[in-house]
């Protein structure tokens, strides 16, 4: 202290030449900060060029897709929302002996005004592959992130693997692996090296885990790679390896196939159809029909934040009701008005080779076969006559608000 | 269905497992010091900032010796290490606050907390985890760079002096007070003609009586003899006691900007940010604050952690830094061991000092554990 009393009250009886650093520092201090900024601006550039790349196509011989804008418009004002559908969401399931695998009553989550996940009750039985499937802008994700504790609920209760969540969070996900949104890790590190940070995370027998859990996707070769160099789709493979770290008896997987090419939407479909097959829970959230189709036992179908029906898929189909017929014929104006005239369709339709009959809904295969007798009946030759199956991405389409949307 | 409850277990639910510890584990601390040390750009700026000026320093001034040794003294003179360490000091805050803000931020800008915390991991353990882990960087680099301050110094410096200089008084060097009073008693003229003893008349034109000056030696050798003390360490080669102390010194400083960097960045989330602003404030901000003392506002002054580190200065390196003690006392470089401001209770310094390092850390912790990932 006495010192610092001595400095300030004599004067300097040298000269100091660490005033010259004064300008030293400040210049360094300016190229710490642009090199900082270089950085920054390299690692974005890196990500647009890298990152996300279109989504694929919309599958051929499906109905177009709604516009862009109206699948990426935000959801709208509560105030300004669809009433709530009066017929029930799903049939009432009574709780499997093992639980549920994933559980939520009345979950909620809101950002302001705006409810993006709206009083949910979600049951996904264990080992099944579970379909997530909504629009964008749905809820989806903001649903995964909420059960696994990236932010916070606003209201209700759920649980994974039978576990309660928030309450035994690090217990519950500790057999639980996920990729949310596109699958991004340290780009400076190999993809090695981002799973044992990931690994030392999860403590326990994790670290034992990478190799097999590199092996098993494919990307033993390139695990001493950086990450930058990684393509999307070898990402979402290590992604999908962080998920095995956990050995784990549920998998969350948030639009999985985002960006992929055809080939990794391929070796992806694989991967999950594999891991399900082990008897693990994967729940797959996505926009794309096609993909939950193929790859899901049961489905919960999101719109609007809110789940409005959910079930094995082939139930759900089953219960949309109308059968729809494809005839292939001579004279389709002349066969059209005789079926409209006997009242054997809810409704008919001129097409491109014929007619197409929609049935009403519960009619039998009898009610096919009587459109047949009747059309011969009348000397209308019959070329073919077709039940057309319904896809999920009709249902789809029949029971979300974006149908009426678009058009 | 059945609801299952908070805090209650549906049938089939997983059979607890080990809990982990809440604190990171050495995987956890390691593993994110990898991360770190990988940022190639982080680790280049953190030896540009720490090592290189050191280098730099002693590599030119020994080169000129070694060239020139009538123009240029031994290398390790007190003064040297002075500066030396002020330079460590200054230049490793800022480095360590860069540090500290990439490794608040990195996770999060990679994407990667997302991943972290689906891992179950307490968000608390993964914050606790960075601290040691940025600190194995810091402690190390800051090492180096002081213990090659202490060798030249300990090997390149001149011979102690024989005198001590303090209030333009000359005195011989290793005098204990009773002999330092008997001294100055005997050389009043030397002090009345210097004029810059604490409790002498001055002022233009005013020159102290020696009775003036016996009056004041009489009433205030204890605190001549500790100015005089002060002077004699700062003039001469620092003992190892006294480099061990101002090392131990050094390390707490850029350690605390480590942990102030790291809270800060977390809370913003922003690293260029966050890098900018610790800059400021060791460049700009403290200094003006520093330098000026405003009326009414000192205690409001002292909470700066500059400040308060100030106080804590070792008794070598401040005085070398200041004026009296022949060192350097640029507004950056010396700037707080020359800021001259009065003296603040122990207890408040600790105070300041716990203050920074918890409230940082405690905001950077809050704002982890309830960001959104």
């Amino acid at each position: 202290m006495n010192a610092i009393v001595l400095a300030a009250t004599s004067p300097p009886s040298t000269t100091h030449p660490q005033h010259a650093f004064g300008g030293g520092v400040l210049i360094l201090a300016i190229l710490v900060i642009a090199s900082l900024g270089y950085g920054a601006t390299r690692l974005t550039r890196g990500r647009r060029s890298r990152g996300h790349q279109p989504e694929p196509p919309w599958p051929s011989g499906r109905p177009a897709p709604p516009p862009e804008a109206a699948r990426t418009a935000p959801p709208r004002p509560l105030d300004q929302r669809p009433p709530r559908a009066t017929e029930p969401e799903t049939e009432p399931e009574s709780e499997p002996k093992e639980g549920w695998a994933v559980q939520t009553h009345g979950l909620t989550k809101r950002f302001g005004s705006n409810v993006a996940v709206d009083d949910v009750e979600l049951r996904v039985p264990r080992g099944s592959a579970f379909g997530y499937l909504g629009p964008n802008g749905a809820g989806k994700t903001t649903l995964i992130r909420t059960l696994l504790g990236l932010t916070r609920a606003d209201a209700g209760t759920m649980s994974l693997l039978g576990i309660p969540v928030p309450a035994a969070r690090g217990q519950a996900l500790a057999r639980v692996g996920a990729i949310v949104d596109e699958p991004r890790f340290h780009h400076h590190l190999t993809g090695r090296e981002n799973l044992r940070l990931l690994a030392a995370a999860r403590g326990g027998d994790a670290a034992g885990r990478i190799v097999p859990s590199l092996a098993r996707v494919g990307l033993t070769e390139r695990a001493e790679d950086k990450v930058a160099t990684y393509s999307m789709g070898m990402r979402q493979r290590l992604g999908v390896a962080a998920c095995l770290l956990a050995d784990p008896k549920l998998l969350i997987l948030d639009e999985p196939m985002n960006g992929l090419d055809p080939a990794g939407m391929h070796e992806m479909r694989a991967m999950i159809a594999s891991l399900a097959e082990e008897g693990r829970t994967v729940v797959l959230s996505s926009h794309l029909l096609d993909e939950v189709e193929r790859t899901c036992d049961s489905v919960a179908i999101v719109d609007h934040g809110r789940v409005i029906r959910q079930g094995p898929i082939d139930e759900l189909i089953r219960g949309a009701g109308a059968r729809v017929v494809q005839i292939d014929c001579a004279e389709p104006a002349r066969a059209q008005q005789l079926i409209d005239q006997a009242g054997l369709a809810a409704g008919t339709a001129l097409a491109h080779t014929g007619l197409t009959v929609t049935l009403p809904a519960g009619a039998s295969r009898e009610a096919v076969a009587d459109l047949n007798r009747r059309l011969v009946r009348a000397d209308i030759d019959v070329y073919s006559l077709r039940e057309v199956q319904t896809s999920l991405e009709d249902w789809f389409l029949s029971v979300t608000s974006r149908l009426g949307e678009t058009s | 269905m059945t609801t299952t409850e908070r805090g209650t277990q549906a049938p089939g639910a997983e059979a607890p497992e080990r809990s982990k510890p809440w604190t990171g584990t050495w995987d956890l601390i390691t593993t994110k010091n990898l991360e770190i040390r990988k940022r190639r750009g982080v680790m280049i700026t953190m030896v540009v900032l720490i090592i290189v000026p050191t280098v730099l320093f002693y590599g030119l001034r020994l080169i000129f010796h070694a060239v020139d040794p009538h123009g240029y003294g031994l290398a390790g003179s007190p003064q040297f290490f002075s500066q030396a360490t002020n330079l460590i000091d200054e230049f490793g805050f800022i480095a360590a606050a860069a540090l500290g803000a990439a490794a608040g931020t990195t996770d999060l800008s990679d994407g990667m907390f997302r991943h972290l915390v689906i891992t179950g991991r307490s968000r608390l353990a993964l914050y606790l985890a960075r601290i040691p882990a940025g600190l194995a960087i810091t402690v190390p680099l800051v090492a180096l760079a002081f213990l090659m301050n202490c060798l030249v110094t300990s090997y390149e410096s001149p011979p102690d002096p024989t005198t001590v200089s303090f209030y333009s008084v000359t005195a011989p060097a290793h005098l204990d007070q009773a002999q330092l009073q008997t001294w100055m008693l005997a050389n009043t003229q030397q002090e009345a003609n210097g004029g810059f003893l604490p409790g002498l008349p001055s002022g233009p034109g005013i020159t102290p009586t020696a009775a003036q000056v016996r009056s004041a030696i009489d009433k205030n050798i204890a605190s001549y003899y500790s100015d005089y003390t002060a002077a004699e360490i700062s003039q001469s080669t620092p003992a190892d006691n006294e480099m061990f102390k101002i090392g131990l010194w050094l390390e707490l400083d850029v350690g605390i900007a480590f942990l102030v960097g790291l809270g800060f960045g977390s809370l913003t989330g922003q690293r260029t940010t966050t890098t900018i602003v610790m800059i400021a404030f060791e460049i700009l901000v403290t200094p003006l604050l520093a330098h000026t003392q405003l009326p009414g506002f000192i205690d409001g002054q002292r909470l700066i952690i500059g400040v308060a580190m100030d106080q804590l200065r070792p008794a070598a390196l401040a005085a070398a830094s200041g004026p009296g003690g022949g060192g350097g006392g640029g507004i950056l470089f010396g700037g707080r061991g020359a800021i001259g401001f009065p003296p603040m209770p122990i207890w408040a310094m600790i105070a300041v000092i716990v203050g920074w390092i918890a409230g940082w850390s405690g905001i950077g912790a809050w704002r982890m554990i309830t960001r959104d990932a």
